[in-house]
């Protein structure tokens, strides 16, 4: 006898808003940067950002992990090293919400072109690294809405290794993946870590529509494509300082 | 054991909840339960290892829950078995942090969502599954059910809820007090002289009327409740019914699934007063 078998009406309450909601009901535009560390991502993004503060668009730059909301829990799961891969992606997830929801869910209706440093991309690559599911991953970022256009800087695993090594007197615990216990060796267990998330970039280049940047590539050459593109994919009149 | 061979859907936690086990011969044969998370388990856990019953105990504030944890537990460790408990906001992690939250009232649902998931997922991996590997009984005053129906009020979808939920473990009872919104109005307000601002789900902009606000919010709880009962197959209890009558109903259930004859029990001196 299978009332576990039972298909429940899935919407008692008709009237209720259902999200997540991905459909682009606004007038602005999000475009985001992704990549591993010391790929040339955020060195892009801010020459992206000036190019179009300069010019006087309506712009809002935002980064990952960057509200004050978690920060205290974040701080306390780090400092004593309480957090599992769940709770790890759950507090981050729940600082992006408030990033979202607050920041720039609004700007986008507002009809502003939203810079974003780091995506929900970051949390895919980094938390499926640490063993949660991409499925469980997917489905608990499924409220952001979809960027216009997602660049992928892409580094060999030694150069962005070897960028982020040598500007950082000491890698920290989560940062360098040691609560994987992938190696007792800092700089190893980073390395093993940065592989993992390289790959998971990798495979996302394709479902998830990544424009893919050689983050090899000289500067002023990059960002000469990044501009070219961004100017052929979104409509920037619209952005353009108001005429009174 | 009769279960469906239909596959899990997509976003979790199927039904197929094994309630009607009790009706064998209790825990511990020896081999482990077939589902004892709704999805893929959490990362990292073997479900073989956990060997003590998870039991849950849900309803809303002014339903006598969390009373008759308390006896509960004096009761089972009477009979002697050890017990450990978890509720809402009790993580080490962010329970504080809610609290924080909600004392500023400008969080979004969808943080607040996530803040509470995080907060279930701190207890239930470093304090509850631990126990339960240790084969303690694990009392929650509350579980996954009020947080999904908190949050689906709030328009949330129920699809996407279940799936951050999907990880967690199914547990092996989980009963229901059932009271009327009027019942737990006057029941909250003898005890608190006040209703609380989220109990009565004035962020939702119901109705200025606190009464008014507070009954509205909690047959919309009670509604989602009653669609979660079916598709996890609560154990519905009458909560309305005096504090002894509804221990002896949960001893009944709950010495059947563990397996204990005896089901007799006096409050302590110390609890007495709980016994109305």
């Amino acid at each position: 006898m299978a009332t576990a078998t039972t298909e429940i009406p899935v919407s008692p309450h008709p009237r209720t808003e259902e999200i997540p909601s991905t459909r682009r009901e606004y007038p602005g535009a999000l475009v985001v940067v992704e990549g591993t560390d010391g790929s040339g991502k955020s060195t892009q993004l801010y020459l992206l950002k000036r190019w179009l503060e300069i010019s006087g668009y309506r712009i809002h730059f935002t980064e990952w992990n960057s509200s004050p909301l978690v920060k205290s829990a974040t701080r306390r799961g780090k400092q004593r090293r309480l957090l599992t891969p769940t709770t790890f992606s759950l507090l981050h997830a729940a600082d992006f919400a408030d990033r979202c929801e607050r920041q720039i869910l609004p700007l986008l209706h507002g009809g502003y072109l939203v810079l974003a440093d780091r995506y929900i991309y970051t949390a895919f690559a980094r938390d499926s690294a640490r063993g949660c599911s991409p499925h469980w991953l997917r489905n608990l970022y499924s409220f952001a809405p979809i960027p216009d256009i997602t660049f992928y800087f892409r580094a060999p695993l030694d150069v962005a290794v070897n960028r982020i090594v040598a500007g950082r007197p000491k890698l920290k615990y989560y940062e360098a993946g040691m609560d994987m216990g992938l190696s007792l060796d800092r700089a190893e267990s980073f390395r093993i870590f940065q592989e993992r998330i390289l790959n998971s970039y990798d495979q996302m280049v394709d479902t998830d529509d990544f424009v893919l940047m050689d983050g090899t590539m000289r500067v002023n050459k990059l960002q000469k494509l990044m501009r070219d593109l961004v100017a052929k994919r979104i409509n920037l009149a619209q952005f353009a300082p108001k005429k009174k | 054991m009769k279960r469906s061979s239909k596959s899990t859907a997509s976003n979790g936690l199927s039904n197929g909840h094994p309630a009607k086990k009790q009706a064998s011969n209790g825990k511990n044969g020896g081999s482990p339960l077939p589902s004892r998370f709704y999805g893929s388990p959490l990362p990292g856990i073997k479900p073989e290892e956990l060997s003590g019953s998870l039991i849950v105990v849900e309803g809303t504030d002014g339903s006598g829950r969390s009373t008759q944890i308390s006896l509960l537990t004096e009761w089972l460790e009477s009979e002697g078995f050890a017990v450990e408990t978890m509720g809402l906001r009790r993580s080490f992690l962010v329970g504080e942090d809610i609290d924080a939250l909600l004392a500023e009232n400008s969080v979004t649902r969808m943080t607040l969502a996530l803040m509470y998931g995080t907060d279930f997922f701190d207890q239930l991996e470093r304090r509850i599954l631990p126990a339960l590997r240790s084969g303690l009984i694990v009392l929650a005053d509350r579980y996954i059910f009020t947080l999904i129906a908190r949050a689906a009020v709030r328009g949330i979808g129920r699809d996407y809820l279940h799936g951050i939920y999907e990880i967690a473990l199914r547990p092996d009872l989980t009963f229901w007090l059932n009271v009327r919104p009027e019942v737990a109005f006057d029941r909250e307000f003898k005890k608190s002289q006040t209703i609380s601002y989220w109990e009565s789900g004035r962020d939702m902009s119901l109705s200025n009327d606190l009464f008014q606000s507070f009954i509205r919010y909690q047959s919309m709880i009670k509604r989602e409740f009653e669609y979660l009962s079916k598709r996890h197959g609560f154990i519905e209890l009458d909560g309305e019914g005096s504090v002894s009558e509804v221990n002896r109903v949960l001893r009944t259930r709950i010495a059947s699934h563990l397996g204990i004859r005896r089901t007799q029990y006096k409050p302590s001196h110390a609890l007495a007063h709980l016994w109305r």
